[in-house]
């Protein structure tokens, strides 16, 4: 009777914890559903010029980008695993993730540009230029440079999320067993090991997908103008100063939604089908012993993203460091150029507020995914729903959420308050959490913890003795992201805090408003250093953790 | 819904807003993109902390468009009071907007103590914001003129008008461009191309009527002409005035544009741009509006509100604000109300290279104007 009771309380209560988690971002996401629900603002939305061009550069973007990065991703994790240089892979790709999505984009430009950096080190001794000519690289119609840029910032982000998920898989049992057979180390991996892994970073594929087909940050400066992605269009009509505007904007966003939704089942269905090829080959016998080249171009493929990478670094600092960069000077030589940005986002207040939501919203993360996979594991459907859940915000533009976020805060009277920021952040932190951390719960070796009951160990020992050790990686992992993506929120953050509540985003957000790319970089340097920070602790724990269970499997 | 105001102009009156004001904070909505603006705020917020006690506090939006969203579902929440914002730095579409749906508090901006230093008679932009009447509802806070800025070294014989302007484009590929609509400064030059290709000035003073195609066809003529001859073919613009003055400092084109006629003056000093840059003036008229401070009509401290409005229309604050090497913003007073420093007014133009003295303002055009320009535009150039 008793644990009859105790069931149906928990049960309660992480159904309580669920839909509040998402709270704020649903509240949002319906205040849109009901402005959508006008056929005048459907007629204005459908008469847009361009709207089914912006509409299908969205979604070939974030598809094509999102295909890109797994199989660069997939490349990149197999090479390191067949060389078990798995280690290594992770320090090179945390800091690329610390990297706002601002700062990535930014940086691009200013390398790739025919002003960017990469032109300034040929000219004008080898090309000629003084000055740059007019070429369209970044920006260009057919969205390449924004599918770029995407890739940049994805392939580590699923790259990373395959190292996390490779603790969960007998890596190398799987090769010794394929080298037994006589297969190549590349084929045994993409055969056994690949598809495995693939099961457990599902969800993480999908929000990249989302995210590709619907964001703003990257497709501002990287993404075509005539016509823009669907994203920025809904973005110029919510900011409009014209308050009916927001109606179409509403409905748009409805529409790049559904679209996105259409999508991903597409990719789905496609995926399905390509199945029995993918088993053909494997069982088609063949050893694929000389797989040297293929290794060789997948490395390469994976290289060329962190070479762009550390370039859009290098032309960020340098930038940042003068007001004005004429070309084809490669250094900055402006000496009375007075570092302008960098004072507001200095400011140590700013900085401490934003890692102390940030901390907030990592603890609650771990206690939420924590406490429900304990619960859900069990039922396979149950952790569906929940997963579906947890997504939903991230399956909306987050500008959509604006109206309906300002109007909760206002009507709750909890309108610039930082407990209202961190709830929010939580729901946008959550997904990525519950990704992580949820999938290494579900392919815990459940026959540990049945050792530790028959050793008479009570559910919270278990938990804390076995579980949480095993799970200790994949847990800095999530509690990290959940740190970056709190500290990357801006709009969200506007919304919830009234622009009371200054944290480094929305102070970034501000001072980039004006569009110069001097001030862009000196904040998306200031925006990487704390998510940097976060992740280096992280790494660090992990290492000295995985030191004092070095005998465990991994 | 708007409530009536507090003060009037006894000093008894004003003595007691003070009074009630003091040991509150306000929070001012006002856009964080430029550093000069945020720098000389946070001078502002030291006087008023010192002088009366108050806390002010800069909201940095990216857009004011942002507040207005926000007090838009303060309203739909039934926030009469208690609001988030305390004050506004807003003019045109989104002071129409906030006014219509009576989101505004006032009348209040005509009975401060310094109101009437502001020169409405030599500058009735002060007094009528994108050809609204601001009826006490807004204070004139600063005022500006469409200004277009080339480098001298690129730009050998300087085009006197329109006309010239466009030979100089197609002789010069790829050298000349302008924001991107519906960005406010690429919609302002619109406006400005309009006043100097139309000779009926008087059909651009009332709202967009039925003969807007024929009104404005010569702009699209001259857009049309334009449009294969400039940066990056017209397939891409910069996303804003700022951004395209930092094409201009790394060398991409030869010409920018701003609403403040002292912009370049200070990003000289600041070693921002070549100190080559000047400023082209029109002989046929000058795009020219005021940027404004509001109150919204459910801000927590009206009081406090109104004494940090009076001070920053005060003689000290303006002239402060006018400095080139602080802000370089031209002042809405009467320039003989303004301290002397360093033996000359501070609205006196300080940039040798300002030869617009004498240009003809235009005061700026209906909101629907900017609607219809940028539909318009978006239409014709915003898909190919």
């Amino acid at each position: 009777m008793a644990s009859a009771l105790r069931y149906a309380m928990s049960r309660v209560l992480s159904v309580l914890l669920v839909l509040g988690s998402v709270l704020p971002a649903m509240a949002g996401l319906a205040a849109s559903l009901v402005q959508a629900a006008s056929p005048a603002a459907w007629a204005t939305l459908l008469a847009t010029p361009g709207l089914w061009r912006s509409l299908t550069l969205s979604l070939w973007t974030g598809t094509a980008s999102t295909l890109l990065s797994l199989i660069l991703a997939h490349l990149a994790v197999s090479a390191a695993g067949i060389a078990r240089r798995t280690g290594r892979l992770r320090s090179f790709v945390l800091p690329m993730i610390a990297l706002p999505h601002l700062a990535v984009g930014i940086g691009l430009v200013l390398l790739l540009s025919p002003s960017g950096l990469l032109l300034r080190m040929f000219s004008p001794w080898l090309t000629g230029y003084s000055r740059p000519p007019d070429w369209i690289v970044v920006q260009d119609p057919q969205g390449l440079a924004l599918i770029l840029g995407l890739v940049v910032k994805e392939t580590p982000f699923l790259a990373l999320t395959l190292l996390g998920a490779l603790t969960q898989v007998p890596t190398e049992r799987f090769l010794d067993v394929g080298r037994t057979l006589g297969y190549g180390p590349l084929k045994s991996w993409l055969v056994a090991v690949a598809p495995p892994l693939q099961r457990q970073i599902r969800l993480p594929t999908v929000a990249t997908l989302v995210y590709g087909c619907t964001n703003v940050d990257l497709a501002l400066p990287l993404g075509p103008q005539t016509p823009p992605p669907m994203a920025i269009l809904l973005w110029q009509w919510f900011t409009s100063s014209r308050i009916e505007d927001a109606g179409f904007a509403h409905a748009g966003t409805v529409l790049l939604v559904g679209a996105v939704v259409v999508c991903l089942a597409a990719v789905l269905a496609i995926a399905c089908a390509l199945r029995p090829l993918m088993t053909r080959w494997a069982t088609d016998g063949h050893r694929f012993t000389h797989d040297g080249p293929p290794r060789a171009l997948g490395m390469a493929g994976s290289s060329i993203v962190g070479v762009l990478a550390m370039g859009a670094v290098v032309a960020l600092l340098l930038r940042a460091s003068t007001p004005m960069w004429r070309f084809p000077a490669v250094w900055p030589v402006s000496a009375t150029g007075h570092p302008n940005g960098f004072a507001s986002l200095a400011d140590p207040l700013t900085a401490l507020r934003t890692a102390a939501i940030g901390i907030v919203v990592a603890s609650a993360t771990l206690a939420i995914v924590w406490s429900l996979s304990e619960w859900a594991p069990c039922k396979a459907g149950r952790s569906r729903t929940l997963t579906a859940v947890f997504f939903l915000p991230l399956l909306m533009p987050q500008i959509s959420f604006l109206f309906g976020l300002s109007w909760l805060a206002s009507a709750l009277r909890l309108d610039g308050s930082y407990a209202l920021v961190a709830w929010t952040h939580l729901g946008f932190a959550l997904p990525y959490g519950w990704g992580v951390l949820s999938t290494a719960r579900a392919a815990l070796d459940e026959r540990y913890l049945q050792v530790a009951a028959s050793l008479g160990a009570g559910p919270f020992r278990r938990w804390c003795s076995v579980t949480l050790p095993l799970l200790a990686r994949p847990s800095l992992l999530a509690a990290s992201l959940a740190f970056a993506v709190s500290t990357a929120l801006y709009l969200p953050t506007l919304a919830a805090g009234a622009g009371h509540v200054r944290t480094l985003a929305v102070e970034a957000a501000a001072l980039t408003s004006a569009g110069t790319l001097h001030v862009a970089a000196q904040s998306g340097i200031a925006m990487a250093l704390l998510p940097l920070l976060a992740f280096a602790i992280a790494a660090i724990s992990s290492r000295v953790l995985f030191r004092r269970f070095g005998g465990m499997p991994r | 819904m708007s409530r009536a105001a507090g003060p009037t102009k006894t000093d008894r009156d004003w003595a007691q807003v003070q009074a009630r004001a003091a040991g509150n904070t306000v929070y001012f909505d006002a856009w964080g993109g430029d550093q000069a603006v945020n720098r000389y705020l946070v001078w502002v917020s030291d006087q008023v902390r010192l002088q009366f006690a108050i806390r002010l506090v800069q909201v940095k939006v990216t857009d004011i468009a942002e507040a207005v969203t926000r007090i838009t579902a303060e309203a739909a929440a039934g926030r009469r009071h208690g609001g988030s914002s305390d004050l506004l730095w807003i003019n045109g579409a989104n002071f129409a907007s906030l006014q219509k749906a009576g989101l505004l508090y006032g009348p209040w901006a005509d009975r401060l103590p310094n109101s009437g230093l502001i020169d409405t008679r030599g500058n009735p932009t002060t007094v009528t914001d994108f050809q609204i009447p601001t009826r006490g509802y807004e204070l004139a806070w600063g005022t500006s003129r469409f200004s277009l800025f080339y480098d001298a070294k690129a730009v050998a014989h300087v085009p006197r008008n329109i006309a010239e302007l466009l030979a100089w484009i197609r002789a010069h590929p790829g050298r000349f461009t302008y924001p991107r609509p519906p960005n406010f400064l690429g919609t302002s030059f619109l406006k400005q191309l309009l006043i100097l290709t139309v000779p009926e000035h008087a059909a651009l003073a009332r709202p967009v009527a039925a003969d807007f195609k024929r009104v404005t066809a010569p702009v699209w003529v001259w857009l049309d002409a334009a449009r294969p001859f400039l940066w990056r073919h017209g397939r891409l613009y910069p996303p804003s005035g700022p951004a395209q003055t930092e094409l201009l400092a790394t060398g991409e084109v030869d010409w920018t544009m701003s609403f403040n006629p002292l912009d370049m003056a200070r990003a000289i000093q600041t070693g921002e741009m070549p100190d080559s840059i000047r400023r082209m003036a029109f002989a046929q008229g000058t795009l020219a509006n005021s940027h404004f401070l509001a109150i919204p009509f459910n801000s927590s401290h009206v009081d406090a509100a109104l004494v940090v409005a009076n001070f920053l229309i005060s003689p000290a604050a303006q002239a402060r604000k006018a400095d080139v090497s602080v802000w370089g913003d031209p002042t809405v007073l009467d320039p003989t109300r303004l301290p002397k420093v360093d033996g000359r007014r501070a609205a006196e133009p300080a940039d040798p290279s300002d030869t617009g003295a004498n240009e003809p303002l235009v005061p700026d055009l209906d909101p629907s104007w900017m609607t219809a320009l940028e539909q318009e535009w978006l239409r014709r150039y915003g898909t190919q």
